[in-house]
């Protein structure tokens, strides 16, 4: 059960940062691409769009995380210990954290990208979205790593 | 524009801070004990119970002060106070929590 799991928590994981990216991108474009190059394309998606499913994932990925977390805590960071990986616990412990502060942005990144606030919240919609792709790119690179390590059992 | 009781800036900026204080503080409400899977309250400690796991309980203590922020602050007010100043709030907890765990990289 623990590994079923831990791999839909990797293919959530995949799909959100596949959204967050998609919509970073374009967001950073700054204007509707509509050309034919691969760039224009993947920035020329319709990023509001991309919202509710993002929010969605993001708390599905922390859900199935702390399912699966306390499985971590007995089975793998207890050998990393053992093999003196302070780094990697380290690693672990900012993904966690990242984490549980990815879902206290939530709310406000839904709201910054409500039509209304388009304008009124520009700079904040663009650097909350940018923060939630980097955590959701450092999550999913340090539980890669990590499983190659050490994986659950 | 009809605005709700339910304030997310308030919300997001109470819970980062909160978060980073009861990190710092290591003052969860909870912890949970996975080998016998016991949980304890506060800071109360088990002998014998293997590894402690206090994420859980850092998690709701920061959500119940940012919940009751969120319905008590006015939205228009947090909004105008922090509105596109926010994002430094949630990235200044990042970078508490790298602070904190400097040992592990030391």
């Amino acid at each position: 059960m623990t590994i079923f799991l831990l791999i839909l928590h990797g293919l959530v994981g995949v799909a959100l940062l596949g959204a967050l990216t998609h919509q970073s991108v374009s967001l950073l474009r700054g204007r509707s691409a509509r050309g034919v190059a691969f760039l224009d394309r993947y920035a020329g998606a319709r990023d509001r769009t991309f919202t509710t499913a993002i929010v969605a994932l993001f708390v599905a990925e922390v859900t199935l995380g702390a399912i699966i977390y306390p499985a971590y805590r007995l089975g793998v960071r207890i050998p990393f210990e053992e093999m003196s990986l302070g780094w990697a616990i380290g690693a672990f412990e900012l993904k966690e954290h990242f984490a549980g502060l990815g879902l206290a942005v939530l709310p406000y990144y839904a709201y910054t990208w409500k039509a209304e606030m388009a304008e009124t919240l520009r700079g904040d919609r663009l650097a909350i979205t940018l923060v939630l792709a980097f955590v959701a790119w450092w999550d999913f690179l340090v539980g890669h790593v990590l499983n190659n390590i050490r994986g659950l059992e | 524009m009809k605005r709700s009781r339910f304030s997310p800036a308030a919300f997001t900026a109470v819970f980062c801070i909160a978060y980073i204080v009861v990190f710092a503080l290591d003052f969860p409400l909870f912890r949970y004990w996975p080998l016998h899977g016991d949980w304890t309250w506060g800071r109360a400690r088990l002998t014998d119970a293997g590894p402690a796991m206090a994420w859980y309980g850092l998690m709701a203590n920061a959500g119940i002060a940012a919940l009751l922020a969120a319905f008590v602050v006015p939205d228009a007010w947090a909004t105008r106070l922090l509105g596109n100043r926010l994002w430094l709030i949630p990235v200044g907890a990042m970078a508490a929590c790298v602070f904190l765990l400097r040992q592990f990289f030391a």
